[in-house]
């Protein structure tokens, strides 16, 4: 059954390409290869394997109606609109664009940029492999959250999902981009509870995504930089902490660390931080080796953290 | 399962012009090529060899050859060229091509950059995908990337994090990942004779080995590894431990939604798993086990002690 219609969609979109004038539905039911049984059946079949041909991303055009055609509509397919044309690339690019394609491992985009590359292979240029790396990376599996969203973006329609936080859950955004930070990926776009352009974590989506039916329903303006809306790593807030540090031991903490004085048992380092929760996770990593001089709500903080242990 | 009729429409597409440009190609490659089994390969073939142009006489029929298991195409008939790009398809090889560029800090970066100027030219849609990485923490990435392509070694001296002790290693690169804006370093390490994952940001030198150059004295301690059952009762609160520690997790019991998850580990450094507990502060409880419980809660004392 999936052989007879793979069949007839591949004879049907052949045909298309070749004729340089529309062709006629009955021309079409007639002539195709694959079309049987009642009339009826047939131009059923025609309008389903059409809009298939469509959902490839392959365009069928339809003709005027004129007077040859009387009522009857002619159809083709336009080799400009079907053929791949990309702007020439050399041997050197295309290696490139093997190489960055293998990137995805077995990502849910890892099919897509094979099959684009393939296309590209398939346009006769000769590779040459002259690049001395090949390095596998890993990353986060994309999601197929991505493709739904990517979708939604494309017809500007809103999006609705159940989001892991503390407070609200469901979430109503107009996606504005995908965006791929530091290993993991993220939907940033315009909060409608909150009015605000916000960062949503793709790995804590804990329901489908609802996409709106209707499309245009917000606009992205055109120089929108997601890069702006991204939480500021600024050199000037940073704090610094005194912290002592036992001999011979946190190689990691001295690494990054200044030596403000050596001594017997301890010697004391400053250490910059941003946050207080990753610098106290990060302390108590060394455990009994360290010892916070100050700030006090560093101290107090890691205090209270080790305590919960305890408990 | 079987593909679908348009899965295999739009393999078969793409199959011929491809065909055209790797003419005597063989089957197991093109399966390779197009990620889907021999068997598969060879029944498409079987049915595009059957497809034409009305008429439906030899002539007009896609004349196409397999003997022994190579192919080749004399007439596509309408099937010269490939098929325009998806959007989805070119978002991803931008998106790849992004990811490169970001993770590269020689003059390959600026060749990219063009390579993505000029396939943008013929883009008629906006890239919904946008790629932020980190510049930083890449000094010896393309030391490791090359030893990677060759198969070669590289000395690098480490600090470890969990041993607490610099040391002097012998390592064969096998992929580096990123994780948490972290780039690690998966490598066979010749001097421990284990697979080893390093932290690039801990890696102090790096250079390549030429020839054999055994680090015949290993410097670091042995680490003891926790082969039995660990589980974990996980907070919400602590919910980034999950995340950053995929590839160790393995198994999470009950819905994400919850306010405690069941996390279940494979075999890990005893070490690396005390310090990590003792880091969240209660909001990570070790299930099993048991012994382990004593440990992390004297190791507690031992820093409480410090500021009584």
């Amino acid at each position: 059954m999936s052989d007879r219609k793979t069949e007839r969609l591949i004879n049907l979109t052949l045909a298309l390409l070749a004729t340089k004038r529309y062709l006629k539905k009955s021309e079409i039911l007639k002539n195709v290869m694959g079309y049987e049984g009642t009339q009826d059946a047939k131009e059923r079949m025609f309008e389903r394997d059409k809009d298939d041909l469509r959902s490839l991303g392959i365009e069928i055009e339809v003709g005027d109606l004129d007077v040859f055609f009387e009522d009857e509509p002619g159809y083709r397919i336009p080799e400009k609109s079907y053929e791949l044309k990309v702007p020439e690339l050399t041997g050197r690019e295309l290696a490139l664009l093997s190489i960055a394609s293998n990137y995805w491992n077995d990502s849910i985009l890892a099919p897509t940029a094979q099959s684009g590359i393939r296309k590209l292979q398939s346009l006769g240029i000769p590779v040459s492999f002259d690049f001395d790396f090949r390095a596998q990376y890993r990353f986060e599996n994309p999601t197929s959250l991505i493709d739904e969203i990517t979708r939604a973006i494309s017809s500007r329609s809103q999006i609705s999902f159940s989001y892991d936080s503390a407070t609200l859950k469901l979430r109503h955004v107009e996606p504005y981009r995908v965006l791929f930070w530091n290993g993991y990926w993220y939907l940033i776009g315009h909060d409608l509870d909150r009015k605000d352009i916000r960062l949503f974590k793709l790995s804590r989506f804990v329901s489908p995504i609802e996409i709106s039916k209707k499309k245009n329903q917000y606009s992205i303006v055109e120089d929108f930089d997601a890069t702006v809306h991204l939480p500021q790593q600024n050199i000037d807030i940073k704090r610094r902490a005194k912290i002592q540090v036992r001999k011979d031991s946190a190689l990691i903490l001295r690494n990054r660390g200044l030596l403000l004085e050596e001594g017997n048992e301890y010697d004391t380092y400053e250490v910059t931080y941003e946050n207080e929760n990753v610098l106290v996770r990060e302390l108590i990593w060394h455990g009994a080796n360290i010892r916070v001089i100050e700030p006090l709500e560093l101290k107090s903080s890691l205090i209270k953290t080790v305590e919960g242990v305890l408990k | 399962m079987s593909d679908s009729a348009l899965e295999r429409t739009a393999r078969a597409l793409d199959l011929v012009p491809y065909l055209l440009e790797h003419q005597g190609i063989s089957t197991t490659e093109l399966a390779k090529v197009f990620g889907v089994s021999e068997k598969q390969i060879n029944e498409d073939l079987v049915l595009i060899h059957m497809c034409g142009l009305p008429g439906y006489t030899p002539l007009e029929l896609i004349e196409m050859y397999y003997e022994d298991g190579f192919v080749t195409v004399s007439d596509p008939q309408s099937l010269k060229k490939p098929r325009k790009m998806s959007r989805s398809e070119m978002t991803s090889l931008l998106v790849s091509l992004d990811l490169m560029k970001s993770l590269r800090s020689d003059e390959i970066a600026g060749e990219i950059a063009e390579l993505q100027d000029k396939l943008r030219q013929n883009m008629i849609f906006e890239n919904p995908i946008v790629v932020v990485q980190n510049s930083g923490n890449q000094e010896f990435l393309q030391v490791l990337e090359g030893a990677i392509a060759k198969s070669s070694a590289v000395k690098i001296v480490y600090l470890s994090g969990v041993k607490d002790e610099r040391s002097e290693r012998e390592v064969f690169p096998l992929s580096i990942y990123l994780s948490n804006g972290v780039n690690y370093l998966n490598a066979w390490c010749q001097t421990s004779k284990a697979d080893r994952t390093f932290r690039l940001d801990r890696i102090l030198s790096c250079e390549p080995l030429s020839g054999i150059e055994h680090i015949d004295k290993f410097s670091g301690t042995k680490s003891e590894i926790e082969t039995g059952l660990i589980r974990l009762k996980v907070a919400r609160a602590a919910r980034n431990f999950v995340e950053e520690n995929r590839t160790i997790v393995s198994q999470t019991e009950g819905s994400e939604s919850e306010e405690e998850i069941l996390v279940t580990l494979n075999p890990i450094d005893t070490e690396w798993l005390i310090r990590s507990v003792l880091g969240y502060g209660g909001l990570i409880e070790v299930v099993e086990p048991e012994a382990l419980v004593e440990k992390i809660k004297n190791r507690a004392r031992a820093i409480l002690e410090l500021y009584s």
